[in-house]
């Protein structure tokens, strides 16, 4: 047997003319979590309903737990998937939500009841068993949505956007809880968010897609510290990365950050001077600096504090963002002296927008 | 203008409406009960001085009322089981599918509802000579009356299908059902009361039905209710209370099932508007 639960492979999918998923190769091991995120539109969920046999693919190999899977029709796939809308049978109870796919199984009726009574336990639905949908609140819909997917042994569980309907209390708590739930299942889950916390918490292997295209993929750490391009870059972290157009020095050991005035700032390795590039800098590496160590000298243009964290937008053109951990007394107009470590500098080629090695 | 003053005038306009819309409806239950005289008497009372009971009986006797209604109600049941056999899948269909030619299939429906009957008879009656249908002019007439309805039921089932998220239906996919099975146990269950409520709204149609009966019926024996009236009256009719009795037998079973059910069917018909 493989390790793998789900392999695509040069998997395409058309509308018509429109090509929504481009050559997606992507293995999904056993027992792991995989998120796939991107902006909306960027073909994640058609991925997902591919993967379910939802939808049909265009060419390309879907192989599940080492059986090839194009055509096969949902029922026979024994995937279990948890909608966005949650997709709770209205006309039926709890527990016929549960056992439904059970039933349609040829489970009997006492054997059914038992496994509804066992899941709904684990998840805290022991006293909504008798009560319809409609009786219920948005997390309590939520659970059970999850219960109906867990109540078999699927191949693996597939999420659509299952907490986007919660408040962000809940959403925080639900996804401690989904992992948890996965890691005591031993499942294989492909898990699709346009929410990159979400995945970065959530998932161990997160794979970032924008139009139809898997942009990368890989750890989630993996992710944040080396983007393999800007748009990665730019996806991954909260607040998001500073973008500063660039220009390799006469030197090629320091590179001029064009921020409306020229800035100087060192770089880790050496590069063909003159070059031009886009660098990226996380908020959280421009950190304070005594006046004697200052590498980077910017004007403030707004200071927000979160009392926890302080947010500091330059006035300069590009704006940076700078996240400073400790309350400081700045205030707009002056000078804030930045200390900036060349090994966290993100290198860009300004035309391709891909990763510099 | 005070809210409340406002609000007893439009009470009061509506109470004048409904009045005025529901004279006739009074108007037959009174003639029917009515003496010769008092029918004709100037100016009308508007109340029976005498009421005749005895008139419903006889009127049932003599006019065999019994075998008209039995036979509207043959026809009614038996083309709204064919509309609701075949229509609910084309509406279904038509409900879960876009493209183009969907948009083309349901203009066409649009427009097959736009045509009268009295237009439509004659190819309808030329075509069923020649299949020799007018044999069994029951069958021909629910065939014609299936065909006529069909359009009014497929866009109101229609509306009731597009209600019931795909999602759910996607659910039972995944959870084992086959797109057959999804249909039956997820989808028609959800949308159980608008086809509910349109069958019933086609059977007091076709329980009316008057053209096509009139034209493809020869035989008396199989003519329903609507035609039996048409046939009491003559140019010099003068019975009015006994037209009126048959009539008031006549309406008052629809009557009866449209007010049991009226709560229902004023929901089915905006039922599209809620999730």
């Amino acid at each position: 047997m493989t390790l793998h639960q789900i392999e695509l492979s040069g998997v395409n999918k058309y509308y018509g003319a429109y090509h929504a998923l481009r050559d997606i190769d992507l293995k999904i091991r056993k027992g792991s979590f995989v998120a796939l995120v991107g902006p909306s539109g960027c073909g994640k969920s058609t991925l997902l309903r591919s993967l379910a046999g939802l939808e049909s693919i265009s060419a390309g190999d879907l192989v599940i737990a080492g059986t090839r899977m194009n055509g096969v029709p949902p029922r026979k796939r024994d995937l279990a998937m948890v909608f966005q809308s949650y997709a709770l049978y209205p006309h039926m109870t709890v527990e016929e939500n549960l056992t439904y796919s059970l039933r349609m199984r040829g489970v009997g009726k006492e054997e059914a009841r038992r496994k509804a009574e066992e899941v709904a336990t684990t998840t805290g639905l022991s006293a909504l068993l008798g009560r319809y949908p409609r009786e219920l609140s948005g997390g309590q819909r939520q659970r059970v949505a999850m219960s109906r997917a867990i109540i078999r042994n699927p191949k693996a569980f597939l999420f659509d956007e299952p907490l986007s309907n919660l408040d962000a209390a809940l959403r925080v708590h639900m996804r401690k809880e989904i992992r948890a739930l996965h890691d005591r299942l031993g499942a294989t889950s492909v898990y699709v968010t346009h929410d990159q916390v979400e995945a970065m918490t959530m998932a161990d292997h997160v794979v970032v897609m924008r139009q139809g295209v898997i942009e990368q993929q890989g750890a989630p750490l993996e992710l944040y510290d080396r983007p393999a391009n800007q748009f990665v870059a730019g996806f991954i972290g909260s607040p998001a990365m500073n973008f500063v157009p660039a220009q390799v020095g006469a030197d090629g050991r320091s590179v001029v950050l064009d921020l409306g005035t020229p800035h100087t700032v060192a770089l880790a390795k050496s590069l063909e001077a003159g070059r031009v590039l886009i660098v990226g800098i996380r908020p959280e590496h421009l950190q304070l600096a005594g006046e004697a160590d200052a590498g980077l000298r910017l004007p403030v243009g707004s200071v927000e504090s979160t009392g926890a964290a302080t947010y500091v937008t330059t006035a300069t053109q590009p704006e940076l963002v700078v996240v400073l951990n400790s309350r400081v007394s700045i205030r707009p107009g002056e000078t804030l002296p930045l200390h900036l470590d060349p090994a966290h500098l993100h290198l860009f080629d300004r035309e391709t927008q891909i990763r510099l090695a | 203008m005070s809210i409340a003053l406002r609000d007893k005038l439009m009470l009061m306009v509506a109470v004048l409406l409904a009045a005025v819309y529901l004279f006739p409806l009074y108007w037959m239950y009174v003639t029917a009960l009515k003496t010769g005289s008092a029918m004709f008497a100037s100016p009308p009372s508007f109340w029976p001085s005498d009421p005749q009971w005895s008139i419903y009986g006889s009127v049932w006797e003599s006019r065999n009322v019994g075998r008209y209604l039995w036979n509207s109600f043959v026809i009614a049941s038996g083309a709204v089981s064919l509309i609701v056999i075949l229509g609910t899948g084309c509406a279904y269909v038509l409900a879960r599918y876009r493209n183009a030619w969907v948009d083309v299939g349901l203009f066409l429906i649009l427009m097959l509802q736009v045509l009268p009957a009295s237009l439509m008879i004659t190819p309808i009656f030329v075509g069923f000579s020649q299949l020799g249908l007018l044999d069994y002019p029951r069958v021909a007439v629910i065939l014609a009356i299936a065909a006529k309805s069909m359009p009014f039921f497929v866009v109101l089932v229609r509306a009731a299908f597009m209600s019931v998220p795909m999602e759910l239906e996607e659910a039972a996919l995944v959870d084992g059902n086959s797109r057959f099975g999804a249909f039956f146990h997820i989808v028609l269950p959800l949308a159980r009361n608008g086809i509910l409520v349109s069958a019933i709204l086609i059977f007091m149609q076709a329980f009316g039905e008057f053209v096509y009966s009139k034209s493809m019926i020869q035989a008396i024996e199989y003519q329903p209710a609507s035609v039996g009236l048409n046939s009491f009256m003559g140019p010099n009719t003068n019975e009015w209370n006994n037209i009126m009795a048959y009539a008031a037998m006549y309406v008052t079973p629809i009557l009866a099932i449209f007010v049991l059910l009226q709560r229902r069917i004023v929901s089915g018909l905006t039922s599209g508007a809620l999730k």
